[in-house]
C-alpha cells in the first residue's frame, strides 16, 4: 500500500479538518475558525491554507460542496468544503491518538487543570 | 492597490496552483484586507501572507501531481493506450523562445565541449611529458587524432621543408605504427625540443593547421618586419653563441631591406625564407623558424598524473612498445622495438626483454617502426652492448657525466656480441640517435634505408601568434662529425629496401656465426 500523504497527520491538516466538523466553510471561513480554536496561535496563510484543502481533497478527506443556497447576489462565487466520513475518521483517530499521548502525561501529574 | 500586488505575488506558484486556488486565494486575502485594518492589522496580515508564501510556495512545486502520480496505473483502458495531456492550451510565445534559447545554448556548450575535448586528446600526449619527442605517447593515445595530425603536416609542410623530413612523411607510409607518430613530427626545429616544455607548442601549433587549414594567411611589410624584429629578439636572448645570433641578425635586416622577402606573402613561405637567411649565415641544422595557422598557445600545462597514469596504461597495454622479442634460428636474437619509451615506467620490461636475449650469439634491433622517444632509454638499451662505459652523443643534452652508458650491465653477456640494426625511412629521432651512436662507434651494422633526419636540439620560442623559432641552446661535444644526422638521416652500412632488411640482417648474421 503508497504511503499516504497524510500520514503522519500535519497539524495544520488536522485543524482544518476540525474546524469543518462543525459546519461547512469557505476557505476563510476555515482560517478563522483555525484561528479560533487555536487561540489564534494558527494562522493559515492562503499558500499553507489552500495547499492543505488540495492535499485534504485528493485524500478524500474533504469535499467541496456548490454554492450555498444563501449565498447573497453580487458576491463572489465561493467554494465551500464539508467533512467527509473518512475525513473526520481520520480527525477522530487522530484525536484520539493525542489523547493516549496525553494520557501518561496527566498520569505523571505534568498536566495541571482538568483537560481531557 | 495591496490587493494588485497580492495578485502579483500569487504569480510566484506554480499555474496548477494558482488555476484551481488563485482566484479564492484572492478572495481571502480580501476577505483579511477588510477584517484586519489598522496600522498593526496590515503589518501584521503581510507578515503573515510574506511567511505564508516564503513556506508554500516552494512546497506546491514540489508536489506532484496527482495526474502524474496515476498515471502508470492508468495507461490503458480496455487494451486502449490512454495518454494524459498535461496542458490543454499551446505554450505561450515566451515559453517557446525560452525554449529556443536554452536549446541553442545547450547545443552550443556540447559542440565547444566536443571540441574541447578533441584537442584535449589530442594534445594530451604531447603535454604530459614535454620531453618526448618520441612517438610512443601519442600513438598510444589517440592514433586517429595523431594521424589526422600527420596527414595535416604532410599538407601543411612547408615547400622548402627538410628533404629528410620530408621523405619521412612519405604518405605512402601507411602502416599505422608509422601515421601515429608522424603527429608527432614537426617542422624539423619545433620537433626538436626535448627537454623544454615550450616544443610542445609549435607540436600543438602544426597540429591546429590541421584543423585551419583552409585559412590562408597574407603578411603584408608591417607584418614581416614584426616578425623579424621578433626573431631577432629571440635569436640575441637565446642563441648560444651571441656572434653568431648578431650575424644572423644582421642578415635577417639586410635581405628586409633589399626587399628580399618582399614577394613571402604567405607566413610558411616566409617562415622558411628566413630559416634560409639564418642558415645561409650559421649553418645550423636545429635552427628554424616555424609558421603555424593557428595561433600558437600562449603558454601549455605541466604533465597532469592523469595523463601520465594515461601513459603508464598505454604501455602496459602495449607491452612498453617491445612488439618482439624472440630468437631466431642460429640462436640470433630478435628485437623489434617501436619507441625508447620512458625508462620510469618500462625499465623492467626492457630488462626482461634484454635479459630473454642475453645467451643470444648475435642480435637484431629492428627499429624499421621506430619513432624514437626517451633518450634516456636509448642510453639504457645502448649500455647492454658495452662492457665498460661508453660516451654517449646526445646532441640535446650538454656532455656531462651522464653522457656515458652504464656498462657493464650485471649479468649481460650481449657486450661482445655482433649487433645488427634494421633501419627505414621512418626510424626517426630517438632511434636515430641509436644507430648514428652505434655506427660512429662502430659497434653495430646498420642495415636498411637511411633515416628519418630527425636529431632536433632547439628549444621552441613564440615570437607571436603564429611565429616561433626553434633555437638549440646546447652545445654538446660530437666526437665524430661536426654535423651528425639532423635532416640527412643516418647512412645504413648496407642499403636494401626496408622490407628486406629483416631478411639480409639474419644472412649477414648466419654467415658470421659461421665463420666462428
Amino acid at each position: 500500500m503508497p504511503k499516504r500523504k497524510l500520514d503522519p497527520l500535519p497539524s495544520t491538516a488536522f485543524q482544518i479538518l476540525l474546524s469543518l466538523a462543525g459546519e461547512d466553510l469557505h476557505g476563510y471561513g476555515i482560517m478563522r475558525q483555525v484561528a479560533e480554536q487555536t487561540d489564534g496561535r494558527m494562522r493559515l496563510g492562503p499558500g499553507t491554507l489552500y495547499s492543505s484543502i488540495q492535499t485534504l481533497l485528493e485524500e478524500k478527506l474533504i469535499e467541496e460542496v456548490d454554492r450555498r443556497e444563501d449565498a447573497r447576489p453580487g458576491q463572489e462565487r465561493r467554494r465551500y468544503y464539508r467533512l467527509t466520513s473518512a475525513g473526520r475518521k481520520l480527525a477522530r483517530s487522530e484525536a484520539e491518538r493525542l489523547a493516549d499521548l496525553l494520557r501518561p502525561a496527566r498520569a505523571k501529574k505534568i498536566l495541571r487543570g482538568d483537560y481531557v | 492597490m495591496s490587493e494588485k500586488i497580492y495578485a502579483l505575488l500569487l504569480r510566484l506558484f506554480p499555474s496548477h496552483f494558482r488555476e484551481a486556488y488563485g482566484e479564492e486565494a484572492l478572495l481571502l486575502f480580501r476577505d483579511r484586507a477588510r477584517d484586519e485594518r489598522g496600522f498593526v492589522g496590515t503589518v501584521w496580515l503581510w507578515l503573515d501572507l510574506l511567511t505564508d508564501l516564503a513556506f508554500s510556495v516552494p512546497a506546491e512545486y514540489f508536489r506532484v501531481q496527482p495526474a502524474l502520480i496515476g498515471a502508470p496505473n492508468l495507461r490503458r483502458v480496455n487494451g486502449m493506450p490512454l495518454f494524459f495531456i498535461l496542458e490543454g492550451q499551446a505554450p505561450r510565445f515566451g515559453a517557446l523562445l525560452l525554449g529556443c534559447v536554452f536549446t541553442l545554448g545547450a547545443v552550443g556548450t556540447i559542440s565547444i565541449l566536443l571540441t574541447q575535448v578533441g584537442t584535449y586528446r589530442t594534445f594530451r600526449p604531447w603535454t604530459f611529458q614535454p620531453q618526448h619527442a618520441g612517438s610512443a605517447p601519442s600513438s598510444a593515445f589517440n592514433p586517429s587524432a595523431a594521424q589526422r595530425v600527420g596527414d595535416a603536416q604532410r599538407e601543411s609542410r612547408s615547400p622548402q621543408g627538410s628533404a629528410n623530413s620530408a621523405g619521412s612523411l612519405n604518405p605512402e607510409d601507411s602502416e599505422p605504427a608509422d601515421s601515429q607518430s608522424n603527429g608527432l613530427l614537426i617542422e624539423d626545429g619545433a620537433e626538436s625540443s626535448r627537454l623544454q616544455p615550450q616544443p610542445s607548442r609549435a607540436q600543438n601549433a602544426v597540429a591546429s593547421t590541421n584543423r585551419a587549414m583552409n585559412r590562408g594567411a597574407t603578411l603584408d611589410a608591417a607584418e614581416r618586419h614584426r616578425v623579424i624584429v621578433g626573431a631577432i629578439v629571440t635569436l640575441k636572448e637565446h642563441y648560444i653563441f651571441p656572434d653568431m645570433a648578431r650575424k644572423m641578425a644582421g642578415a635577417l635586416l639586410a635581405h628586409e631591406k633589399s626587399g628580399d622577402d618582399d614577394a613571402a606573402t604567405d607566413g610558411r613561405a616566409f617562415a622558411a625564407l628566413l630559416t634560409r637567411q639564418m642558415r645561409e649565415v650559421n649553418p645550423d641544422k636545429h635552427l628554424e623558424l616555424v609558421y603555424s595557422q593557428d595561433p600558437l598557445p600562449q603558454r601549455i600545462g605541466e604533465p597532469s598524473a592523469e595523463g601520465l597514469a594515461r601513459y603508464r596504461e598505454a604501455m602496459k597495454e602495449q607491452n612498453c612498445t617491445f612488439e618482439k622479442v624472440k630468437v631466431l634460428p642460429r640462436n640470433i636474437g630478435y628485437l623489434k622495438l617501436n619507441s625508447f619509451p620512458d625508462p620510469s615506467v618500462c625499465r623492467q620490461i626492457a630488462t626482461a626483454a634484454m635479459a630473454s636475449l642475453n645467451h643470444a650469439d648475435a642480435i637484431i634491433f629492428d627499429l624499421r617502426d621506430n619513432r624514437g622517444g626517451e633518450p634516456e632509454m636509448v642510453a639504457v638499451m645502448a649500455a647492454y652492448l658495452f662492457d665498460h662505459p661508453e660516451y654517449w652523443y646526445n646532441p640535446r643534452e650538454n656532455t656531462t657525466q651522464q653522457s656515458w652508458t652504464h656498462s657493464p650491465v650485471p649479468g649481460n653477456k650481449l657486450a661482445d656480441k655482433p649487433v645488427y640494426i634494421l633501419t627505414s625511412a621512418r626510424t626517426f629521432s630517438g632511434a636515430e640517435q641509436f644507430c648514428y651512436d652505434l655506427k660512429m662507434l662502430k659497434r653495430a651494422t646498420l642495415i636498411g634505408e637511411t633515416t628519418g633526419g630527425g636529431a632536433h636540439a632547439g628549444v621552441f620560442h613564440r615570437i607571436d601568434e603564429h611565429f616561433g623559432v626553434g633555437i638549440p641552446e646546447v652545445n654538446p661535444i660530437n666526437p665524430y662529425s661536426n654535423t651528425d644526422w639532423a635532416e640527412t638521416g643516418v647512412e645504413p652500412d648496407i642499403k636494401v629496401k626496408a622490407a628486406d632488411a629483416l631478411e639480409t640482417a639474419v644472412k649477414l648474421a648466419q654467415s658470421k656465426l659461421a665463420k666462428k
